[in-house]
């Protein structure tokens, strides 16, 4: 964690001119009609030059494009680490361990299946808070096991260490990627208590939304699956959608489930919509599409409300965010052969 | 060849013996063929049924992938299947059908429940399960296709071979064994009649030999002027 006093003002400057860079829905719109080699020269002329530029003579076609969007996220929420101090920084890194998650999971899986490292390292997204050297070191750990001992002054340390017994047991991922997600999960409203007013206010919203909207898709898939799992152990604490009693409750009646989300005060009109379109087909995707979409409602309301605060850099996180997943998306579309009608369905912003 | 045969009454017992044989299996391989081939519509139907749902079930796995790269990228959906090692399993058996040995494939561990897939619930998406469930669905049905068409290969092969043995008995062997039979009836009973001929020439003979000697016993004179007209007539 950053010493210092919290310097929101001077993160949110920099934040300000770095959202100035983002895409807008125009510029999705052309890229929508361009082929993957159209979409990176677009992209090179953009924010992306540089790392168009380095990747260039390793990857081509969507896998640069890919790789160059990982590689600016990962470079953006650096800086955004490294500009901010004391409560900021705890805040913006509280998010930002999803990628410490994405990291260390993509390192235990690659060891699992006996990746080389150097893929290994070509997949990491290097967003978080761990950083490069502890990042190579567990690349080339070599083993499950040396992974946990690394982390051992990391939030994951303790609930790998306890999630690796179950692992061995099983010889699955499963526990150890569980762990992982829920201690980022259950890390993210830790020490902030319920503020009623202001920005940290407005931060807590939007993380009990994710948390709310991640267990309701846990949910929904554990209903729909029909496997014989313990929804307790899928349990998010911290959302205000569900009890942990009401999840183990709902997830084995996937109609009352649906009702219940509807029948919320908080979320029910928002995603009204796609729970009829839920109930109508068995597929989640679009209901996961409506979560995304009231996500990003949720990130504009944070920069436009306390826009010299933390919600205005998390706002920023999750444009980034949303810039990046619709980029790869219009690209992978395009190269798998999705017409723009299908793609522009897929991108939330549009 | 009919030529080639010895025309002998025991040749010709063979030759009946073998034609009586080759006309009840020429009867069994005729049954044996329209069975397969009844056999065989049955399997042709499943096959066509099957093959249509492996293309249904690989346009949407390909799909479902192809939406699960576009919106949760390549390195995601590499990264989900990465975290499963363990592979399904196949065990192979036979059965027979009316003599043709098809294999009977049993797979095990190709459809998984969310907590078999390796990846962690709380970090992926839908998309990545129904990907990964469309794939399974994909995968058995590869596995049920390979083992009926396998079946109709198979199937398609003996009725092949039955055939051409049918058309060997009914067009190359049996015609040559009736050939032969006819050519050793034949033969014999032209021996049968040159046996008859010259029995009746011996006969006659013997019996002109008889009379002569009963007519030398009764007339002696009559004898000498016999030979003395055959004398002058010398």
């Amino acid at each position: 964690m950053s010493a210092g006093a919290s310097n929101p003002e001077f993160v949110n400057a920099r934040v300000r001119s770095r959202r100035a860079t983002l895409f807008a829905d125009e510029d999705y719109r052309k890229l929508i009609r361009m082929g993957p080699s159209g979409i990176a020269r677009f992209m090179e002329e953009r924010e992306y030059e540089d790392e168009i530029n380095e990747l260039g003579a390793r990857f081509s076609g969507v896998d640069l494009i890919e790789y160059a969007l990982n590689r600016n996220l990962a470079k953006h929420f650096d800086d955004l680490l490294d500009w901010s101090e004391g409560r900021l920084y705890d805040l913006i890194a509280r998010y930002l361990r999803k990628f410490d998650v994405w990291n260390v999971k993509t390192v235990i899986r690659g060891i699992y299946t006996d990746t080389p490292a150097e893929e290994i390292r070509t997949d990491l997204i290097r967003a978080g808070e761990l950083d490069d050297a502890l990042l190579d070191r567990l690349v080339d750990a070599g083993e499950i096991e040396d992974v946990i001992e690394l982390l051992n002054r990391t939030i994951f340390y303790e609930p790998l260490s306890a999630a690796f017994e179950v692992y061995e047991e099983s010889g699955t991922l499963v526990p150890l990627e569980n762990a992982l997600d829920r201690t980022f999960y259950e890390r993210l409203l830790a020490d902030l208590g319920r503020p009623q007013e202001g920005p940290e206010a407005m931060y807590v919203e939007f993380l009990q939304a994710e948390i709310d909207f991640r267990n309701a898709r846990n949910a929904l898939r554990l209903a729909r699956s029909g496997a014989d799992l313990d929804p307790s152990a899928f349990y998010i604490e911290g959302g205000t959608l569900f009890t942990e009693s009401e999840l183990n409750r709902l997830v084995n009646d996937r109609d009352e489930l649906v009702t219940h989300i509807t029948e919320d005060r908080t979320y029910g009109d928002r995603l009204s919509t796609a729970l009829d379109q839920l109930r109508e087909a068995d597929s989640l995707i679009q209901f996961e599409h409506a979560l995304d979409a009231a996500l990003l409602e949720y990130s504009d309301r944070l920069s436009s409300i306390y826009p010299v605060s933390v919600s205005a850099v998390l706002s920023y996180i999750l444009a980034k965010e949303r810039e990046v997943e619709n980029i790869r998306a219009i690209a992978r579309g395009r190269e798998v052969g999705l017409s723009e009608a299908e793609i522009e369905d897929e991108l939330v912003v549009l | 060849m009919a030529t080639d045969v010895k025309p002998t009454r025991k040749e010709l017992m063979a030759i009946e013996d073998r034609i009586e044989l080759s006309e009840r299996g020429h009867g069994t391989l005729e049954q044996k063929r329209d069975g397969l081939i009844m056999e065989f519509m049955d399997i042709l139907d499943r096959a066509q049924d099957v093959r249509g749902e492996l293309t249904s079930d690989y346009e949407e796995a390909q799909r479902t992938i192809n939406m699960a790269r576009a919106m949760e990228g390549d390195v995601a959906v590499r990264g989900a299947a990465a975290a499963l090692q363990e592979h399904p399993e196949i065990t192979t058996e036979s059965k027979n059908i009316m003599g043709v040995v098809v294999p009977q494939i049993e797979s095990s561990r190709v459809s998984k429940s969310l907590d078999q897939r390796g990846y962690g619930l709380m970090g992926t998406s839908a998309r990545i399960d129904e990907a990964a469930e469309a794939y399974e669905d994909l995968l058995e049905s590869i596995i049920l296709a390979a083992e009926v068409e396998t079946a109709m290969k198979k199937m398609l092969e003996e009725i092949e071979t039955t055939k051409r043995r049918v058309n060997a008995l009914e067009f190359k062997l049996l015609p040559d064994l009736y050939e032969s039979e006819e050519y050793i009836e034949q033969k014999l009973e032209e021996q049968e009649r040159e046996e008859i001929f010259r029995m009746k020439k011996i006969k006659d003979k013997k019996e002109a030999e008889e009379a002569e000697a009963a007519a030398e016993e009764t007339d002696p004179f009559v004898d000498a002027d016999v030979q003395e007209s055959v004398a002058g007539g010398d």
